[in-house]
This record gives C-alpha cells, structure tokens and sequence, in this order.
C-alpha cells in the first residue's frame, strides 16, 4: 500500500487531538468533581437535576413553614396555658364565694376576678413574633378584643373584633395546616373560638366579668349556679384548645422531621447523578497521558526518519 | 533512439521534481508519466524496437473516492453548523451543574429553573404572613428576575436565530461564487482536453472547489465524456458544462426566516448537507423548538398565575388587577401598579383582613400542580424537559460529528495512498531515472566513438 508523505502526519495530528481532547475532559472532570456539566454531556441527568433541585428549593421552603408556624404555636401554646391557671383561678375563687356572707371578703374576691379580665384580655390580644394578632382570626392586624369600662373603672363587656376565618400554611405536599385561630366563634362551623365558642357553650369573658358582678353585688347564690359551672365549661375548653396545640406541634415535629430527610436523600441523589467517581477517573485521567505521551514520542521519531536521511 | 530515451529520463524527472514540489499540497494528485514503446521498425529480420516514447502525463484521480470524499464533507458542514449554533443556545440558557450540591442557588442561580423555584418558595412564604410588606416586596421582586430571564433568553435566542439567517445569506453567496468558478474551470478543462493536452492541475483545482461547495451545499454531480463536470442541487442544475444554468437564492418564509430556492426556476430548495442545510435544520428544528417551548411556559405561567391572582384582595381591599402582562417569553413582565406598590399584591380571599392569605396560597400551590397546558407537567418539569429536549439534540449532533470525522480520516488516507506523494517513492525514482540517463548518454557516446572508428578508417 502506497503511503504518501502527508498522510502520516495526518493521521498523526487526527490522533493526537483525539487523545489531547480526551486528556481535557477528563482534567476537567477531575478539577470540578463533576461527570456532567451541560445539558448536552448528559441531557437525562440533567432532566433529573433541575428537577432535584425545585424539589430541594421546595422542601427547604416547607421547612421554614414549619419553624415559622412552630413559633406561632408556642407563643399561643404559652397563651394558653396562661389563660389555663387565669380560668382555674376564676373557678377556686367561685367555689371559695359559696357560702361567704362577709360583704368584705366579696369585695375582695371581686377585685382579684377584675385583676382576672386584665390579664385575660392582655392574653387575648397577644402578639407573635411578626407582630400579628393570634387570636383574631385572619384580622391579624388590629388587636382583637376591645373592652367597654363602667363609671367605676370595671370592665362592663368585651368585645371580640377579629373574625372566624383562619390562614393555612402548606408544611408538605398537599399538606396544610395552620397555627391561628379565632378569638370567638359563635357561628357554630369552623375552627373553635378560644375565649368563646357556641358549641361548646365556653365564654370566658361574659363569666368573668358576671363573677364581678355577682361579687360585687353579693349574689352568691347566681355564682353557685350559674356562673362556678360556666367557668368549669371554659376550664374544659381550653384544655381542649391546649390538647389541639400540642396536637398541631407534634405534627409540625413529624413533618420537620421527614422534610430533614428528604433534604438528606435529595442531596444523595445529586451526587450520585452528578459527581464522578475519582478513582476511575484518575485511572483513564493516567491512561490517556501515557497514550499520548507514547504516540507523541513514537510519532517524532518516525517523521524524523525518511529515505533523504540516507542519500549522500 | 537513445536521443528519444534521454528526452524521455529528463521528461521523467520532471514529472518527479512537480510531484516533490506538492508533496505538502493536499488537493495535488500524483502524476506519472505514460510511457510506452514506440512503433518498431520493420527489417529483414524481425521487428528492430526503436526506444521509448511520451504518450501523455497522467494524474492518479480516483473520481469514486472524491464523491465520497464530497459528500462526507457536506455531511460533516452541515453538523458543525448545527453544533456551533446549538451550543450557543445552550450556553445562553446558562443551565449548567457546577457543584454537586442540591441547593438551586448553588448552580446556574440566573437560570429560570432557579428563578421560578424562587418564585414559588416566595409566595410560600408571603402565605405565612400575607401583611408583611417585605415579603410582599420579595414576591414581587421574585416575579421581576422570572420575566427579565425569560426576556433576556428570548431575545438572546433572536440573535442566534438572526446570526443563522445571516449566515445563511452569506454562504449562499459562497456557494455561488464557487459554481461559477467550477464553470469557468469546466470550460478551461474541456479546451485543454480536447486539444489532445492535459488538464491535470485544472482538475485538481476544480476537485478543491468541489470540496468547498460540498461544505456548502449537498449536491450531485455527472460527468461527460469531454471532461467537464456537471452540478445538480436539489433536482435543479446548476453547472451544465461551462455555463451556471442557475444559481441559489434566499427568500423570506412566514416566520421571516431564510429559506433556499433556485433562482431562475423558482422552485424550493431543501438542503439535507453542507453548512447552509445545517444553519437551516438548527434554526428551524431544534431552536425553533427551544423558543416555542419557552413562549408557551411563559405564557402558561401568565395564564395559571393571573387567573388565581387577578380573583385576589390586596391590603386595600381592591381587586381585580393582573399580576404578569404580555403574550410570551419576549415581553412577560410584572404588572407595574403592583411593582411600584407591593401592598397591592393581591393575596387575600377577601377584603378587610390582613392575615387572609387564600390566593396567595393556591399561588404557592400552583408551583407543584401539572398544568394542562403543558403535557399535564409542573412548570418546572416542563422547563426540565426543554433544556434537556436541547441537551439531546446537541448531543446527537456531537456523536454525528465524531463519526463524520472518523469516516472523513477514513476516505482522506484512502485518496492520499492512491493519489498522494509519497517523498521516498519519488526519491527512489529520481535515482532510477538518472541512471536511466547515464545508461542512455553512454549508449550515445559508444555510438559517437563507433562512428569516429568507422570515419577514420574511411580517411586512412
């Protein structure tokens, strides 16, 4: 076979691009610890990347949902057991009233049940961290629960402002929750009202400021009847609101948790789709150099040697 | 005789010395010279031999090889093309992995995966505390960089679809000029031959300009008996002879894109080869795929989007307003009563409560729905799929591309054994014919001594 000149070096020049372009992509896997880049060195891995990371954006979004509602949870966690002891003392001094005929001692009871409905009402429009309303419904931007005061100072009634809808937040996929809710829900549908509900016959407000009155006005007997069970009614009822609570941050917890671990799987999967294994690729990395090393040195040496070197 | 045999050696010598002279020159074929006994003389005694003689110079032409050789070189014109504009896509999509993190702001975070991620993971949070003016600003600032990447692409992909046009227009130019220097060349050939001479560096002039139509244009060719070559693109010919029957012409499609037709027959030209079928094939396949795919994304986005929003209150109790405006990727953009006033990013059910955040919500939720619209696929896994419907076409090219160039390395050595220079074969011959020569010169000297014997013997 005739072989021409020109055509050595070409081949030559042909297979040492090969090997030196070889040589680069693997340089470059090596450096950056990626087998893919662009979408055209592996178009499905990078279907799937793209496609992993809006999930991972997403899962991390749910997280910081699910803080965020954690923290709206435990300030009206605290609230509520606040207004827990506040009820409880309402209903021990109701007992207490039964039977005492000192005019004195009354006075002083309806006193305390009046220090009673400032601290709930102070309760009742507490704040979160963001400076939300939390138990306005979604009216969450002016205090809920305004009170009207006597010519004596005592507080005559109050009034609940907010509404009875409540927010939800999606803490996973098609998962929503939320961490409001209503100051007073007389509609009989919804989510219960804390301080008032119709179902449940709870009104903490209406039997406090009552107990005031039935105090300062020596009925006792309205006390032992009506307004000592009402109150027992509201002590139930916030029980349940605190049970509901801890319901909704066990739930929180769960579901943080298993955010957690879809970050964690999600991050295996892209290293798996995308990192190159170094030990291969440090192996071909050595192969090509020696390759091209060798044709390098061979190829000299040949185009060096022609018949003219031998003719004087 | 041995006049004839130096005239002969020396001619030989010549024909080597042209052949070292191109050895470097990779559109030469090596000629030889056609050598043949001369016509014997008739004696007594038998048929006496009277030398050698020139019957021609020969090239060693291997016209298959140089139709292969023209074709793969369209084949091989037309994927550069498509890859080199490809790829300029691609990188102005700015899709790219560059670490193995999963975090989406950790690769390619002006990208619209990113942007569109961010948009929802914005609405997310704003659902958490629709009042809040901040992250009502942040939703809106989020809706901001989806449309500017979405207009930045589109317009980016604009000039890479103008550049193909333009080059289209450029190489139709190209393959003009070369048709009508192959005329020109066919006329020289056909004169040369037919005066009985050879043509050898004409044709191999002529099988360069060839090659470069071939990077051009695919074509056909035929050859006739007096040696000119015929050229025939798309069922029209172009070159009859030595005359340019016809020439290439862009004209405007319906989406004022360059297509290719024949000038004086007026019929369509579809090109499957050479750079100007690629930039074609490029721009109408899988650019045009690209930029279809990224309009109908926006405006889905558009769409969905506005549909839930516009039923929305914002802190004023107004409603009403859209929340993107325009038609497609090229001129989304962000409702600027909103943009100037994020209080009245609508994201409430109803007016009058600052915490209602029932349509920002289904906003949130919409980022993990299939739209319809879109093959029943979430926004982002469309988006997923257009780039890597790229990432294919781009990588099919590339494989193509490889092959070509391994078959066009194939073809290339094949035409160089039979027809390239080899510097010792002509060395070698060098040496051969000028001991020839001496052979030759000798031989006249022992004539010249004999006759001087048989004259001086006359004069004694």
């Amino acid at each position: 076979m005739h072989v021409s000149t020109t055509s050595f070096s070409h081949n030559f020049l042909y297979e040492i691009q090969n090997l030196e372009s070889q040589q680069s992509a693997l340089q470059q896997e090596t450096t950056t610890g990626l087998k893919v880049t662009q979408p055209e060195d592996n178009p499905s891995v990078m279907d799937q990347v793209l496609n992993l990371q809006t999930e991972a954006g997403a899962n991390t979004q749910y997280q910081s949902n699910i803080t965020q509602i954690q923290s709206s949870a435990t300030t009206a966690s605290d609230a509520l057991n606040s207004l827990q002891t506040l009820v409880e003392q309402a209903g021990e001094i109701a007992t207490d009233a039964n039977g005492v005929n000192s005019s004195t001692q009354l006075s002083t009871y309806a006193t305390q049940v009046g220090q009673l409905v400032q601290e709930a009402l102070q309760i009742a429009n507490t704040q979160d961290a963001q400076g939300n309303y939390i138990f306005a419904g979604t009216d969450t931007a002016s205090a809920p629960f305004s009170a009207t005061t006597d010519a004596n100072g005592n507080v005559s009634a109050v009034t609940y402002n907010g509404n009875t809808s409540v927010a939800q937040s999606e803490i996973a996929r098609g998962l929503t929750v939320t961490a409001q809710n209503p100051g007073e829900n007389n509609t009989g549908a919804g989510t219960e009202g804390v301080f008032a509900d119709s179902r449940t016959g709870a009104d903490i407000f209406s039997h406090l400021i009552a107990l005031q009155q039935d105090l300062t006005s020596g009925n006792t007997s309205a006390i032992s009847s009506t307004v000592g069970p009402g109150l027992t009614t509201d002590e139930d009822h916030v029980v349940t609101q605190i049970s509901g609570n801890a319901v909704l941050q066990s739930t929180l917890e769960a579901t943080g948790n298993v955010a957690a671990q879809n970050s964690t799987s999600i991050e295996s999967q892209m290293s798996n789709d995308t990192s190159a294994d170094l030990a291969t690729t440090l192996t071909q990395l050595s192969q090509t150099q020696t390759a091209y090393q060798a044709a390098l040195e061979s190829g000299t040496m040949v185009m060096q040697t022609s018949l003219l070197n031998y003719l004087t | 005789m041995s006049a004839r045999s130096l005239a002969v050696q020396q001619e030989e010598m010549t024909v080597s010395g042209q052949n070292l002279a191109n050895v470097n020159n990779n559109n030469y074929s090596e000629e030889q010279l056609e050598v043949s006994e001369s016509s014997p003389l008739e004696t007594s005694f038998g048929d006496e031999g009277t030398g050698d003689q020139i019957n021609g110079i020969s090239d060693s032409r291997n016209p298959l090889l140089d139709g292969q050789i023209q074709a793969e070189s369209s084949t091989s014109g037309s994927l550069t093309a498509q890859q080199t504009n490809l790829q300029y896509a691609e990188a102005y999509l700015d899709e790219q992995i560059s670490s193995s993190s999963s975090s989406p702001t950790a690769d390619s975070p002006n990208g619209l995966a990113a942007d569109m991620s961010n948009l929802f993971d914005s609405f997310q949070s704003l659902s958490n505390d629709p009042g809040d003016l901040s992250l009502r600003q942040t939703a809106v600032e989020s809706a901001q960089q989806v449309t500017a990447q979405f207009n930045q692409v589109a317009t980016q992909l604009s000039t890479v679809q103008a550049n193909l046009n333009t080059s289209v227009q450029n190489d139709v130019g190209s393959a003009n000029q070369d048709l009508s220097s192959i005329a020109t060349l066919n006329q020289q050939i056909v004169a040369a031959q037919a005066s009985g001479g050879s043509a050898d560096q004409l044709v191999d002039q002529r099988e360069q300009t060839l090659e470069n139509l071939a990077g051009l244009a695919n074509f056909s060719t035929t050859t006739e008996a007096n040696g000119a070559v015929n050229v025939n693109i798309g069922g029209v010919p172009m070159v009859s002879g030595g005359n340019v029957s016809d020439n290439l012409q862009t004209y405007a499609d319906s989406n004022g894109n360059l297509q290719v037709q024949a000038q004086n027959a007026g019929t369509q030209i579809t090109l499957t080869g050479g750079s100007i079928g690629g930039e074609i094939t490029a721009r109408d396949g899988a650019l045009a795929s690209l930029q279809s795919g990224l309009n109908t994304l926006a405006s889905q986005l558009m769409t969905q989007v506005n549909t839930i929003y516009s039923a929305g209150y914002d802190l004023n109790g107004n409603t009403g307003q859209d929340l993107f405006t325009g038609t497609n990727a090229s001129d989304i953009a962000v409702n600027s009563t909103v943009a100037n006033d994020p209080s009245q990013f609508q994201a409430a059910g109803a007016a009058g409560a600052a915490g209602d955040n029932s349509v920002v919500l289904s906003l949130a939720e919409l980022g993990s729905q299939n739209i319809a619209g879109l093959n029943n696929q979430t926004f982002s896994a469309n988006y997923a799929q257009t780039v890597s419907n790229l990432g294919n076409s781009i990588s099919t090219v590339n494989n193509q591309l490889t092959n070509s160039q391994a078959v066009t390395q194939m073809l290339t050595n094949e035409r160089s054994s039979t027809s390239g220079v080899s510097t010792d074969t002509e060395m070698t011959n060098l040496i051969q014919y000028q001991k020839a020569y001496e052979a030759s010169a000798e031989m006249i000297t022992t004539l010249n001594e004999m006759l001087q014997t048989v004259v001086a013997m006359k004069s004694v």
